[in-house]
């Protein structure tokens, strides 16, 4: 019963957390710039009302229903990937093209590997249980995310602060849902109510790192058009050439200045 | 429990990439200040030959034959010491003006197009392997001294001298302003010697 109620607060607390940032991304406009995350957040709010009303309604539809919801969920996901991996490297072609070499190496890996499987085991099936395929649907978001993070930090690529909240959240949430879910589909792990709330927890956590850093719209930086370094060697060029053209003139009134 | 390490291990280095960039953007506007010091550094005429000259100075046997026939077991002491602290300093020293480079050329690899993610790759490696080898060797000097770990000091410092190189070759194919920067800035012959 205790843990009903700390869900349903936890629920409620979402719902508001998410109507909030939808709200603020419309009066704000964000919406347009950032249409894939909305579109996630969106389609979230509108899961969890769903299930509200499926557990109010019809709870021994509940379970299944929760599962679907959340593969639903899980697979929008990609798409915020996608924008955050877009957005992050749009200025610096050199990184994004190093991205898109690493996004293909990855899904060479998963499809390699879900042939394998398919192939060496009589009985195929994506996964034993729903966890495990929602545990193995976040580890690469995990991995994804690791890459575009490490690409960003490596070669000092400026991000706003929108584009910041929204990789720093989301990548508390995928921390928190590989961790629960990789212990939540142990034998025996799986009843026990305390790695449930993990999940919620860590997304209400990620709600409010949303909520501070998406409360207005913040352009990303623009990249500089020409390195420091350039425009430093201009500058002294330019410098130079002026030192010059004083000395020659100098040089041509016979010394009189 | 076996089954869980890949996700624990996936999840880690979530983790760990996340805190090195909320640690980088802490630090953003220090870097950024830095990056210039090599150029500085450049532009000053004899600072290099001195640099080549200390670092040659220090390392050679020279002065401590002289020292340890010449002189008093205090002053054999002192030497040693003294001779320490230069020593960790001038491969500080050496590691920065690396690393700066190394920041350089990030900065300028971030808006170049034509990027080779396998050369980046080899480029990065080697610059964590040099770091790295640089700290076990200032390790090493800092709990024996420089003469005492001489042997170690010498086969390493080669180690560091193959990867400058290849650390060079990489960063000239890449990014040959900064090639230039670094062959002017780093000392080439204390480290054969």
């Amino acid at each position: 019963m205790a843990a009903s109620v700390y869900t349903q607060i936890l629920w409620w607390l979402g719902i508001a957390a998410e109507i909030l940032i939808l709200a603020r991304s419309v009066k704000g406009n964000s919406w347009q710039k950032y249409r894939a995350f909305y579109l996630y957040l969106g389609t979230l709010l509108l899961i969890e009302l769903l299930r509200f009303s499926v557990y109010t309604l019809k709870p021994q539809f509940y379970r299944p229903f929760y599962w679907y919801t959340e593969f639903l969920a899980t697979t929008v996901a990609y798409a915020v990937i996608l924008e955050v991996y877009s957005h992050a490297l749009v200025n610096s072609p050199g990184v994004a093209r190093i991205a898109r070499t690493f996004l293909w190496g990855v899904l060479s890996v998963v499809i390699l590997k879900t042939t394998l499987n398919a192939a060496t085991e009589l009985v195929w099936s994506p996964a034993t249980t729903h966890a495990e395929l929602e545990r193995d649907l976040y580890t690469v978001q995990a991995i994804l995310l690791a890459g575009v993070i490490a690409l960003v930090a490596y070669y000092a690529v400026a991000t706003g602060r929108n584009l910041k909240g929204i990789i720093f959240g989301y990548s508390t949430y995928v921390y928190a849902s590989v961790i629960s879910l990789a212990f939540g589909s142990l034998p025996g792990y799986g009843p026990r109510p305390g790695w449930r709330l993990v999940q919620p927890i860590a997304y209400l956590a990620a709600l409010l790192i949303w909520s501070c850093t998406l409360w207005s719209y913040s352009p990303d930086p623009e990249a500089e058009t020409e390195s420091k370094i350039d425009r430093d060697y201009k500058l002294i060029a330019r410098q130079t050439r002026r030192a010059l053209s004083k000395a020659r003139s100098f040089l041509k009134m016979g010394g009189e200045l | 429990m076996r089954q869980l390490l890949p996700y624990l291990g996936v999840a880690s280095l979530l983790l760990a990439v996340t805190a090195l960039w909320v640690r980088q953007i802490f630090l953003a506007h220090k870097s950024r200040i830095e990056v210039q010091v090599p150029r500085k550094g450049g532009a000053r005429g004899g600072s290099t030959a001195s640099h080549d000259d200390l670092g040659e100075r220090i390392f050679s046997l020279e002065d401590w034959e002289f020292v340890s026939t010449n002189t008093p077991s205090q002053i054999q002491k002192m030497f040693l010491h003294e001779r320490g602290v230069i020593a960790i300093s001038w491969l500080r020293r050496t590691r920065m003006r690396i690393s700066l480079v190394m920041r350089a050329h990030l900065a300028a690899a971030g808006q170049t197009e034509n990027l080779h993610p396998a050369t980046e790759l080899k480029l990065a490696l080697n610059y964590l392997v040099f770091r790295v080898l640089c700290d076990v060797l200032i390790g090493c000097i800092w709990l024996r001294g420089p003469i005492r770990t001489r042997k170690t000091v010498g086969q390493t410092l080669r180690t560091v001298v193959w990867l400058r190189g290849a650390f060079e070759q990489l960063l000239a194919r890449v990014d040959p302003a900064n090639c230039k920067t670094l062959r002017t800035s780093f000392n080439h012959r204390a480290a054969r010697n």
